[in-house]
């Protein structure tokens, strides 16, 4: 197995929201032998507030997290797309802009130029693990799932600093998927929004690009969406229809982590908890595909 | 010679059938010093091999052309005319180029294939154009009159003299790859002619993936073909050539699509580049001319094209535009309503760019009367949507609302991006910030280099015309300091003397052609020459494979010899293309060229009727009947030889002329130039600076001064043209002058007459009603001559289109963008506090001026678009300018500006003396008063009438540059006339028998060459034939049947009905 080791760095939602994402996550990286030390004392990234408050706050809130990355020396290992790219945009600026480095180093009390690498986890488990890899730890091909990878944003843009293969048409999702033995639908809203943090504040917005996400995805032929970014999971489960009770399902296609659906075909424990604490359900879809028995 | 009969003996034996000798190939010739084309076989040029020469010695009277596509062919062509032997080279198996790929041209929708391939055709039958194909430049040494080029020449492993093109090959290749001919759409074999016209029209083996090649497997096309040409032992080889000057027109390679990725090209089939949509739009392409989805093959109704893909664009693409997009788009949309009505296209531009001449015309009638949907937006995305698989074009409307639009297919139009780093490298010439070729600022086909010249879209983005003005401009100034050597190493054609068939009987040798499979895979052949021996008067008749094909040539003149025949009919394809290779042939064999007749049992016979077999040999029989009855009574046909004066007549002592005045001058030719003003200069007296930069006023002073005291110049100021009379090479010309009237003898007639500046009346745009509202010329003065009067100008409005697309004149100027950015600079670095706003409709900074048009933005200069109908308005109130305009930038609403000058953009009009000038040249005007070339595509600078060219604002609206360019080629052309000592002229033409003639003038009016006259004193019409076409229509008239067509006379055209129909 791989000699892999990274500072882990895992989030706020993946100890609220989405537990199932973070668990999943460190669940599959242990099944694979990615060892993992999560970074002490981490503090919240800033997310999409800091950044549309105050750019230096924006800069030094994953300065601090960088600080302390920098003192443990290894990479570091992101699982949330939002983490993932204030981390990424972060640690460029500090490292090719000086005077802001210094004035976050100021702000915080400590040196946040890590030259280390800020991956996530889609990239390491497709260029690290490699597809070949993850066929082999395969035990129960996940055939019968009809998916449409969803990157939204945060995973390819700005594409400056992020991993995927294309910014327009990624594949590095889709290529994981098949590897799982998930049957891959040609679709063309990858990377459309999902609306983000307007979750709260226009609601209206988000209901209606979720709202246009699964109509593609439907007219795609797809029983399920598979996702890297627990906001994007977040609006496509929680914000379907307008009205106040949001959870009203109209759309019953389920929306999985990546994580998970790896989890499943490595036949890990937990994957069942995960699946089930699903808003959409996505466990008639399982039995369907004769995935999970009832 | 001796070395060419195995592969006739070959071919002989096998034709139709498999060759007995099933062997290895084995490489007869072995790779070394072998002719790359077909013509260099018949007599080896010796003087090439000649020791370099020194400076100051002999220069060397051939050039090298490199890049095979129309530009190449243009240069190549008017080369030999002048008397140079050239070297034309290319990378690929054949020439043509792109233009050989598209399907129509715009604006004349002319077939594309149709008007390329007779040139294509007459640089293969050229002696003295020895074609390089598969071949790349690698080293250039010497300096300019003695240039010493390495070529590296890749292996063909075809025979180019052995192989006559039947595709037999093409069948049994095992191997099929993308096919670029037809844009990667469809599959090839690996071995193969490259397209049907291709010339050289040999087959040659793509090695990326042969079987044999590569692995020493297959063989199968050396074994099954017939001639014994496939030779797998072919080498790369290297030569060296002597040239004096080089031209390279190695053309563009399109924008790479995927680079703009929100449009899923490469991802989406239904996405396609414009060049894919091209060959789809193509009768020979994939989808023979069906316009169908990618996806599933079915009909597409709504159609989308996405404009500046690559082009207008700092991310992904280029900045500059790419100039041809907006028409290729439109005629794109045109065409392909025409194919299928259903068809609903929509175009989504920036800027609507449609300014070269027939353009905006061609526009509005797209979008007025052609049904053709035009949306200003650059699109934003196209995904694909499921399970249809339609596109979804995102966009904002030009109401700021965001849209989503299906379609059934999307083409996007890719720009032209630079292939010239390589090539210039090797040549030493310089590259513009973009990647193409540097070019002078007043010449555009001169490199940095000396004795290098360039032409088409390698120099910037252009369109075919402005490609094929380059190639004859830059094949002028390549021949500049060639001429003592002129006709040193080009082969001149001997012919054995005719022979004099008066009172013999007619022999009529029939040849049917299989062409490939084209005819033979429909009509029965053998059977149709069975029955052509049972015909009357044939001696002989048999069947060919490829009756074009050198090989063939040759055994024709042998049946010639053999079977004493004296009338020879070809059944095959069409005499547009193929007629003068075959009387060139019969000519060869001693008989004279006219006893030659044509029957087209291809496009008329085997490709219409490919169906129904039966009928068509049956027709083929009929088709044959005609011509050789027709053929039986063919007469012996003088052609017209008459003597060629060597001076040149310039009309016009703007710019324009005097450049093309200098150049026949420099040439050797003694040139009349005559300038109706008392000054020379024309319009360029008034410009004093190109967008670029370059002085104008020095460079016309250069002009000037060099006109004036050039011993060849004959110089008339303040002189008119009372009248022309005679023809190509005899031209006689009444001046008159200050000092009175002249008379002159000339060859050749160039019209340079320039354009005027449209002066709008008083009341437009406030236009005499107040100082502060001035033209753009008058601007330039004030920058140039007092700029201190513009310092405390602090609001300048500049309106665009004044006197253009409207209805008066429907045209666009061309220019006034690029000038009203040009003074907008001025202003802008004069006074950087200044605003200017400039009103205009479509900005229209086409090729690398839209690099000087970001510059203004950047600047802040403040661009206001306005509709047609609803144009700025201009009025004087409280004592100081007002403008008011509908911003449609945003929604139309109305801005008012309060500018201290108001400048119009005036446009560009034609020259009112053309209206007189034309009858006296007897030369056609366009409706709007500018000349009217021979063809708009691809005889830009001749007019239909021989030996009388055109250049400058004469021609049509276009900058400095344009101009004093499209003078150089005027004079490249009409020095390919002077360099001859005869014209010989068609021996088809009319002649009027004097003793039967009414002297009705019937066939003088019909005539649209002006060729019959009226001989007053014996009362009959009289036919001059060095201007006669030999159309016909005059002796179709003649009441009396006085007038007769020579080669189409009643008893001629009588018998081949006979011959379909019986004895009516």
């Amino acid at each position: 197995m791989s000699e892999l080791r990274f500072t882990y760095y895992p989030g706020c939602s993946q100890s609220g929201s989405a537990e199932e994402y973070g668990d999943s996550s460190e669940a599959v990286c242990q099944a694979l032998g990615i060892e993992l030390t999560e970074l002490p004392d981490w503090s919240c990234c800033g997310a999409s507030s800091a950044h549309m408050t105050n750019d230096v706050l924006s800069v030094a809130l994953p300065g601090r997290d960088l600080a302390a990355a920098k003192r443990l020396g290894q990479d570091v290992l992101v699982v949330c797309a939002a983490c993932y790219s204030r981390m990424k945009i972060s640690q460029e600026r500090i490292l090719a802009d000086e005077e802001l480095a210094r004035e976050v180093e100021a702000a915080i009390g400590a040196d946040p130029r890590f030259a280390g690498k800020v991956r996530h986890l889609l990239d390491v488990m497709v260029n690290d693990i490699g597809l070949a890899t993850l066929k082999e730890e395969v035990l129960l091909p996940l055939e019968g799932l009809k998916a449409v990878p969803y990157y939204g944003c945060l995973l390819v843009r700005p594409p400056e600093v992020c991993f995927c293969d294309s910014v327009e048409n990624p594949t590095d999702l889709d290529r994981f998927m098949e590897a799982l033995g998930v049957e891959v639908m040609p679709w063309s809203f990858k990377t459309d929004c999902c609306g983000g943090s307007l979750s709260l504040s226009r609601t209206d917005v988000v209901e209606k690009l979720v709202n246009k996400l699964f109509t593609r995805a439907e007219e795609a032929g797809a029983n399920c969406i598979v996702a890297a970014c627990p906001m994007c999971v977040a609006n496509l489960e929680m914000r379907q229809r307008p009205g106040k009770l949001s959870f009203k399902i109209n759309h019953p296609m389920p929306v999985l982590y990546f994580t998970e659906l790896l989890a499943l075909a490595m036949t890990l424990p937990g994957a069942r908890k995960w699946l089930e604490s699903h808003i959409i359900d996505p466990m008639p879809l399982m039995v369907q595909a004769k995935l999970m028995s009832v | 010679m001796a070395e060419k009969e195995p592969a006739k003996k070959a071919a002989k034996k096998t034709a139709g059938k498999k060759p007995a000798a099933k062997k290895k190939p084995a490489a007869k010739k072995t790779a070394g010093k072998k002719p790359t084309a077909k013509k260099q076989a018949k007599k080896p040029v010796a003087k090439k091999a000649a020791p370099a020469a020194g400076p100051g010695e002999q220069p060397v009277g051939a050039v090298m052309v490199v890049g095979g596509g129309i530009g190449g062919v243009q240069a190549s062509l008017d080369l030999v005319e002048m008397g140079y032997r050239v070297y034309l080279v290319d990378s690929s198996p054949s020439i043509g180029g792109v233009m050989g790929q598209l399907d129509k041209t715009f604006p004349t929708n002319d077939c594309s294939m149709c008007i390329l391939s007779p040139k294509l055709v007459e640089v293969g039958s050229n002696k003295n154009i020895e074609l390089y194909m598969l071949t790349d430049v690698v080293g250039l040494q010497g300096e300019p009159g003695h240039f010493e080029v390495t070529l590296r020449v890749r292996p063909r492993y075809v025979d180019l003299e052995k192989c006559t093109g039947c595709g037999i090959c093409s069948e049994h290749c095992r191997v099929k790859v993308k096919d670029p001919y037809n844009a990667d759409l469809s599959r090839t074999p690996l071995i193969r002619v490259p397209f049907p016209q291709a010339v050289p029209g040999a087959a040659f083996i793509d090695p990326t993936k042969c079987l044999y090649l590569l692995r020493g497997k297959c063989g199968d096309c050396a074994e099954e073909c017939p001639a014994g040409a496939v030779d797998y032992e072919d080498k790369e080889r290297t030569e060296k050539v002597e040239v004096g000057s080089i031209i390279v027109s190695t053309g563009y390679k399109p924008f790479d699509a995927k680079k703009r990725a929100e449009y899923g090209y490469g991802v989406y089939d239904n996405v396609v580049t414009s060049l894919e949509f091209e060959r789809i739009l193509a009768a020979n392409g994939p989808t023979s001319g069906h316009v169908v989805r990618r996806s599933d093959g079915e009909p597409v109704k709504k159609l989308a094209f996405i404009q500046c893909v690559g082009s207008r664009d700092s991310t992904a693409g280029n900045t500059y535009c790419s100039s041809v997009c907006c028409m290729y788009a439109t005629k794109q949309s045109v065409i392909a309503k025409e194919h299928a009505r259903e068809v609903q296209p929509t175009i989504f531009f920036i800027d609507m760019r449609t300014y070269g001449k027939g353009f905006e015309e061609y526009y509005q009638n797209a979008k007025n009367e052609k049904g053709v949907r035009y949306v200003r937006c650059l699109a934003s995305y196209a995904k694909e949507l499921q399970p249809t698989r339609n596109i979804l074009v995102g966009y904002t409307d030009p109401d700021g609302s965001t849209v989503e639009e299906e379609f059934d297919m999307v083409v996007l139009c890719v720009g032209i991006t630079p292939d010239a780093a390589g090539l210039a490298g090797v040549l030493g010439v310089g590259l513009n910030d973009h990647g193409f070729i540097a070019s002078d600022d007043f010449l555009s086909v001169k490199s940095s280099r000396e004795g290098v010249y360039v032409c088409g879209a390698l120099e910037g983005p252009k369109d075919i015309p402005d490609s094929v003005i380059q190639a004859s401009a830059s094949a002028g100034l390549a021949s500049s300091r060639l001429g003592v050597c002129r006709c040193e190493l080009t082969e001149h054609v001997e012919y054995p003397p005719e022979k004099d068939v008066s009172g013999e009987e007619p022999r009529v040798g029939a040849v049917i052609c299989r062409c490939g499979t084209n005819i033979g895979g429909v009509v029965d052949v053998p059977a149709v020459v069975d029955y052509a021996k049972t015909l009357p008067n044939v001696a002989f008749a048999d069947e060919r494979l490829y009756a074009c094909s050198q090989d063939a040539q040759e055994w024709i003149r042998e049946i010639i010899r053999e079977h004493d025949l004296n009338r020879v009919m070809v059944a095959s394809c069409t005499p547009r293309t193929h007629q003068p290779l075959f009387r060139e042939t019969v000519r060869s064999a001693g008989l004279n060229k006219y006893l030659f007749e044509m029957a087209n049992i291809r496009e008329h016979c085997s490709w219409v009727h490919m169906d129904i077999p039966d009928d068509a040999t049956e027709k083929a029989k009929m088709l044959c009947k005609m011509g050789i009855e027709k053929a039986a009574l063919l007469e012996p046909l003088e052609e017209g030889v008459s003597q060629v004066i060597h001076n040149a007549m310039v009309i016009g002592g703007g710019g324009a002329g005097m450049v093309a005045a200098l150049q026949l001058a420099d040439a050797g030719f003694k040139t009349y130039l005559v300038e109706r003003e008392p000054e020379l200069g024309g319009q360029m007296r008034h410009i004093y600076a190109t967008v670029e930069g370059a002085d104008v006023q020095a460079y016309l002073g250069e002009l000037e001064s060099r006109v004036k005291g050039h011993p060849d110049i004959d110089l008339m100021l303040s002189s008119d043209i009372e009248d022309v009379d005679g023809y190509i090479g005899k031209f006689h010309t009444r001046v008159r002058t200050p000092k009175g009237p002249r008379e002159l003898d000339h060859g050749v007639v160039i019209v340079a007459t320039g354009g005027a500046e449209y002066v709008p009346p008083p009341g437009e745009y406030g236009r005499g009603s107040d100082e502060r509202v001035i033209t753009q010329v008058e601007l330039e003065k004030l920058l140039a001559e007092d700029p201190g009067s513009l310092e405390d100008v602090r609001d300048v409005v500049m309106i665009q289109c004044v006197g253009s697309r409207n209805d008066e004149h429907p045209y666009c100027s061309k220019i006034c963008c690029g000038v009203a950015i040009k003074n907008a600079l001025a202003i802008k670095e004069l006074n950087p506090g200044a605003a200017v706003n400039v009103c205009y409709r479509d900005l229209r900074t086409y090729g690398f001026k839209e690099d000087y048009y970001l510059k203004a933005r950047d600047l802040g200069v403040n661009f206001i678009r306005f509709e047609k109908e609803d144009p700025p308005r201009v009025d004087i109130s409280f004592g100081d300018p007002r403008v008011r305009v509908a911003d449609q930038n945003i929604r139309g609403e109305e801005v008012v500006l309060n500018p201290d000058l108001v400048v119009l953009s005036t446009g560009v009009i034609s020259n009112p003396g053309a209206r007189e000038l034309g009858p006296k040249l007897k030369v056609p005007l366009t409706s709007d008063g500018f000349f009217l070339e021979a063809h708009v595509k691809l005889r830009p600078v001749d007019f239909a009438t021989d030996g009388i060219f055109l250049a400058g604002l004469a021609h049509y609206p276009k900058t400095i540059t344009e101009s004093l360019t499209q003078a150089a080629a005027a004079a490249a052309r009409a020095e390919s006339i002077l360099a001859k000592e005869n014209v010989v002229t068609e021996g088809v033409v009319a002649r009027v028998d004097p003793n039967v003639c009414s002297g009705c003038k019937a066939c003088i009016e019909l005539c649209s060459y002006e060729a019959i006259e009226f001989d007053a004193a014996k009362g009959v019409a009289v036919v001059n034939r060095s201007l006669c076409k030999g159309c016909g229509a005059c002796a179709a008239a003649c009441p009396s049947g006085a007038n007769r067509l020579l080669g189409f006379k009643p008893g001629q055209i009588i018998a081949q009905i006979k011959a379909a129909c019986g004895s009516l």
